[in-house]
């Protein structure tokens, strides 16, 4: 690049230009600039504006409002520029293309995903700073509180995809410390009389063995890997588990879930879901009801296949997130279960509601209406459970709030 | 509005190429006034009547000044008038709150604090307007005849909010009289997307690392390898990210018709602090060195007033880059160090092996931008501290995969940080089919910053309801 010490000669430097002047294909970048800039200008005004984003599950800008007020204190400017991204044109396309260009750059995990052997998509581990310690606190002072304390209590955590799958992870990747939290966890909890369901060698033995305890493209273990961790549970308090035999697997493929979406790798191959159904389970034996706020709805299936029509398939299990949502199945043995939970629940359910009569979830996230102690002193549930996936618990900022 | 924004890249810039070129030549100041200022008021409209105000009272000063320059007085009058003026303005805005912070640890005194929102490029525009009537009382530079050629000049959204410093005599002429053709054109698009691919693919891949190392809290301490990583992320992100900038001001200077001077000249290869500030921000040092250094006597007054001058100047050039007294400190750093320079190092670093050159350089650099980066004074010892003490260990296991998953990023912005790249294309530029490559490159550039840039929208929302 020449500059000028004196540019008051404004017009001598045409004639550094005049040597490529005849060769048209010296002007090919700046067709190519003008080209784009234009074509992804005009492509915007003719995109349709959607209101919503499936993948991202979340509303969309809309155009802004062009009030006065909101012209001159700025907000247009910036909802306009929210909104200009939001409605790019073939975003997605952008999206994956940017996750395959870190890929070759050798920056697997740009977007807190690792692209995985085999086709998983599996988080990273989760940061150092995080909420595990405060969440079993939490869950101590709730086992100390006297409504509680004469109820047996497990805490049972499902182990990181990364930690159990290890051998599918990228050559450059940071540790799992799944190994550094269990131990701290059972020690801090045994102290306090609640007993840990730790699932870390029953998983990583089953995987060896050839089990897909986990979603390739969604953080949620599988429904094979909710099942191992309920005959683990039964064993520790000494139940009898449900056969396998006594179910009849259904397989629908499809599946893109949360790790899928998130890291814009839109090559990867979808899961398969497994619902396992146990055929003899009528109206006759077994209800669901759903509770949100003030507002209770009964089922008579634990199984939502309206949801298979979706990407994320996995609200197929109990309908998803719900503040309350209780099962009854007359038919088995064992009385009252509370759950206090996370989504990793919603797929094990069906399993426990095998063993037990009564089988409550209470979701901390979206159950504010009474303390959970309150629900406790009313159903005098047999047995509790606190039920999350560590990488959940990690960054959870509802637990806090159990009483 | 930024440049790496995907609103100024498909809506503002196609819009503003296509009316430009479409309005005959008369017109073309007119247009880029208007559109300067819809640029300039994006995300604050208000401050565009702040922009009328500065380009109003600097072309009535440059007016009075040109009035009476028969009249030494008054003609000196008028300058100091609007420059107090220009420098109050800048003052209002940047330093209210550190003046006041520093004024509250007097025990007596209990000012509230006023919050007032600095606005984006003041201390870029009040630099080149204060040029203009400096250089029109020297002489330097003819009086703007026309308003809207002056506001044109002033608010010229290439180099408005992040510079080059255009001095108004390095542009007069064009402001005037310049003649748009597609070679300078073509040439704005190849300098655009350099400073593109710097903005977007290098400088925002080692923000995420600078934040990673020094931005989150509770993680384990990353080595002493791993803090002085941090700086090198840090020091790649602020010339990436500075000298991108320049690039894409000079580049869409070009696609307007005109040419701004090189503001950046691959500093890091610098064999000495003095040579480092000779290729860093050119524009700042030399605006420095016109309005300030020479008119206070520079060397021409013994060594002792060169030393205060020095000083002078370096402690502006902190002040100037950010209201906090770390950037007064590091202003000073480089300030003593270019004196210790002259006045004894020079004969002793001439003699050492070039590569011990470098390494001295880049050592004092790498200490600049982590007295520059940490702007809580405690940040900033526990870094320095971090970055001479092994007692916490070597690197840390996710620092180093940060290090290795960024590896071939860093090799680029290592070599981009040198002349390489431009050597070779010299060497080439020649060769018949050089469009090819050319045409590539701006094409690669374009897909993947467009590709980064949609990314950084793209948040889902996977926690509300899975």
């Amino acid at each position: 690049m020449t500059h000028y010490a004196n540019s008051k000669g404004g017009r001598h430097y045409a004639a550094e230009y005049r040597d490529n002047e005849n060769s048209v294909p010296a002007y090919l970048p700046a067709l190519i600039f003008v080209g784009f800039i234009f074509t992804m200008a005009i492509w915007f005004l003719f995109n349709p504006k959607l209101d919503y984003s499936s993948s991202e599950k979340r509303n969309l800008q809309q155009f802004p409002e062009t009030s006065v007020n909101n012209i001159t204190s700025g907000k247009f400017g910036k909802e306009f520029e929210t909104y200009f991204a939001d409605h790019f044109p073939a975003r997605n396309m952008w999206v994956g293309a940017n996750a395959y260009a870190s890929l070759l750059e050798g920056n697997n995990g740009a977007k807190d995903v690792y692209n995985c052997k085999y086709g998983y998509l599996i988080n990273k581990p989760v940061s150092e700073d995080n909420e595990i310690k405060n969440n079993i606190d939490a869950i101590v002072d709730f086992k100390n509180l006297d409504a509680v304390k004469n109820t047996p209590m497990s805490v049972m955590l499902a182990p990181s995809t990364g930690y159990v799958c290890d051998d599918v992870l990228p050559s450059i990747h940071n540790e799992y410390k799944d190994d550094k939290y269990f131990p701290e966890i059972t020690s801090t909890l045994s102290q306090n009389g609640i007993s840990f369901v730790d699932l870390r060698d029953t998983f990583k033995s089953a995987y060896k063995a050839g089990s897909q305890l986990y979603y390739r493209t969604d953080h949620h273990w599988t429904t094979r890997g909710a099942y191992t961790a309920y005959t683990r549970f039964c064993s520790s308090l000494g139940i009898t588990p449900a056969k396998e035999s006594v179910f009849n697997i259904e397989h629908y493929g499809g599946f893109y879930g949360t790790t899928y979406s998130t890291s814009g790798f839109w090559l990867t191959q979808p899961d398969d879901i497994e619902v396992w159904n146990n055929k003899s389970n009528t109206a006759d034996n077994l209800h669901m009801k759903i509770t949100e706020g003030t507002e209770t709805k009964d089922y008579d299936s634990m199984f939502f296949y309206n949801h298979l029509e979706e990407d994320d398939k996995y609200p197929v299990f109990i309908d998803g997130n719900h503040a309350y949502t209780e099962i009854t199945n007359t038919k088995a043995e064992k009385g009252t279960l509370l759950v206090i939970k996370d989504s990793f629940s919603h797929s094990i359910a069906p399993f426990l509601a095998e063993s037990y009569k009564k089988v409550i979830l209470i979701d901390m996230r979206y159950f504010k209406t009474e303390n959970v102690s309150a629900v406790v002193q009313r159903e005098k549930p047999d047995q509790l459970l606190v039920l999350y996936g560590i990488d959940n618990l990690a960054n959870d900022t509802d637990l806090v709030w159990l009483q | 509005m930024v440049f790496s924004s995907l609103v100024f890249l498909f809506a503002y810039l196609p819009i503003t190429l296509l009316i430009y070129y479409i309005v005959p030549r008369k017109g073309r100041n007119l247009f880029l006034f208007f559109i300067n200022l819809v640029f300039y008021g994006w995300g604050e409209p208000m401050l565009v009547f702040l922009m009328l105000f500065n380009v109003l009272f600097n072309y009535i000063g440059g007016w009075l000044v040109d009035k009476y320059r028969q009249d030494a007085k008054k003609k000196k009058l008028f300058l100091v008038l609007t420059c107090i003026l220009d420098i109050g303005i800048l003052a209002v805005f940047k330093y209210t709150g550190m003046i006041t912070d520093t004024l509250n640890m007097l025990p007596f005194l209990n000012i509230p604090n006023l919050h007032i929102s600095l606005p984006i490029g003041i201390s870029f525009y009040t630099f080149q307007t204060m040029s203009y009537v400096i250089d029109v009382y020297r002489d330097d530079a003819p009086v703007s005849k026309s308003f809207i050629n002056f506001g044109t000049y002033l608010a010229l959204f290439p180099q408005l909010i992040a510079g080059p410093i255009v001095r108004y005599r390095d542009v007069a002429d064009q402001m005037i009289n310049r003649r748009e053709t597609l070679a300078q054109f073509t040439k704005g698009v190849k300098i655009f997307c350099i400073g593109l691919g710097k903005k977007v693919l290098i400088a925002n891949q080692m923000g995420i690392i600078t934040k990673a190392l020094f931005e989150t809290t509770g993680v384990e301490p990353h080595g002493i390898l791993g803090t002085w990583f941090g700086i090198a992320a840090y020091t790649f992100q602020i010339y990436f990210d500075f000298s991108g900038y320049s690039d894409m001001a000079c580049g869409l200077g070009n696609m307007l018709g005109f040419e701004f001077l090189k503001n950046f000249n691959y500093p890091y290869i610098s064999k000495s602090i003095t040579e480092f500030w000779r290729r860093w921000h050119i524009s700042l040092s030399t605006w420095f060195k016109e309005y300030v250094y020479i008119p206070l006597g520079g060397n021409r007054k013994g060594v002792k007033r060169q030393i205060i001058n020095l000083l002078i100047v370096w402690g502006l050039t902190g002040l100037w880059h950010g209201a906090a007294y770390n950037f007064i400190f590091w202003g000073l750093f480089y300030g003593l160090l270019l004196i210790l320079e002259k006045f004894v190092l020079k004969k002793f670093l001439d003699k050492l092996p070039s590569v011990l050159q470098h390494v001295y350089t880049l050592f004092i650099v790498l200490i600049g931008w982590t007295l520059f980066y940490f702007t809580d004074v405690n940040q900033l010892f526990a870094a320095l501290s971090d970055m001479f003490n092994f007692s916490k260990g070597i690197i840390s296991d996710n620092t180093l995969n940060l290090f290795l998953s960024n590896l071939p990023v860093l090799i680029v912005a290592g070599i981009a940080s040198t002349p390489l790249g431009a050597c070779v294309y010299n060497r080439f530029k020649h060769v018949k089919f050089m469009w090819v490559a050319e045409t590539l490159f701006v094409a690669a550039v374009l897909f993947l910053s467009t590709a980064s840039l949609v990314d950084q929208s793209y948040n889902p929302f996977l926690y509300f309801r899975f």
